[in-house]
């Protein structure tokens, strides 16, 4: 599969080294890139991505549409909390308006650590707005759902 | 081997919309899925109820959002109208 979901093995290492700060306050610049497979990406390529990206990558990313310019949207954080003994960190839903769009995926990446990569989300299939809205709402902020979590 | 933790990503949620904005319909939907989650573990009997107040509320969430148009269409309205805009003041009350 050429888009699979998981969090990065390079961004595991990086917690531990103290890369990347969740804060809502003083936290790192987090973004949010869209990809394709097949041919809705920039110059027909197809993006690969996984559990070994280490870093944003055009390959692959959606061309700018409406208000979705290369390289993603900014992310808002929520401060990181825990539930019982899983550490969860959250992001507001975002939202990309009056644009023509195709991903079958997303890169989360922190733009204020040399775009280290962050976890990679898999749509299953191709999702599409046309001079619309694309949405990306994350889960539910808990131990069981929240986008990014440690137990 | 003893495994100290598991770091996991959730899954994401995409709504889409061609040309213009996301329906009411599709905003109630983001907003119940935000409030309530299911969980499959849960016994049935609690399911069930679960259901049910998430389709209650979805309906609840939906007619507020209509309302929530309605009366900003209403506010916009009044202030083209106030500014001499008529014409661009019916076209929105025609929406």
């Amino acid at each position: 599969m050429a888009i699979a979901q998981a969090m990065c093995t390079s961004f595991k290492k990086e917690l531990l080294e103290g890369t990347h700060n969740f804060k809502n306050s003083g936290g790192g610049t987090f973004k949010l890139a869209l990809y394709a497979e097949g041919s809705g990406g920039k110059s027909s390529t197809t993006a690969t991505l996984g559990a070994t990206t280490t870093a944003f990558t055009t390959t692959g990313e959606v061309a700018s549409s409406g208000t979705y310019a290369t390289g993603g949207g900014s992310l808002t954080r929520v401060d990181p909390t825990t539930s019982g003994t899983t550490a969860f960190t959250d992001f507001a839903d975002l939202s990309f308006t009056t644009a023509t769009i195709t991903a079958m995926g997303a890169l989360i990446y922190n733009s204020s650590a040399s775009n280290k990569a962050v976890c990679v989300l898999d749509f299953s299939s191709n999702k599409s707005s046309t001079a619309g809205t694309f949405t990306i709402q994350f889960p539910t902020a808990d131990a069981s759902n929240a986008i990014i979590r440690i137990a | 081997m003893f495994k100290v933790g598991v770091s996991q990503v959730g899954a994401v949620n995409v709504m889409t919309s061609d040309k213009g904005g996301l329906t009411n319909e599709q905003l109630a939907d983001l907003a119940v899925d935000k409030i309530v989650s299911i969980s499959d573990q849960a016994p049935p009997h609690i399911r069930q109820q679960a259901k049910a107040f998430r389709e209650h509320l979805k309906k609840v969430l939906y007619h507020y959002l209509v309302l929530a148009r309605k009366e900003e269409r209403g506010s916009i309205i009044h202030i083209l109208r106030s500014n001499g805009q008529k014409e661009m003041a019916e076209y929105i009350r025609r929406l």
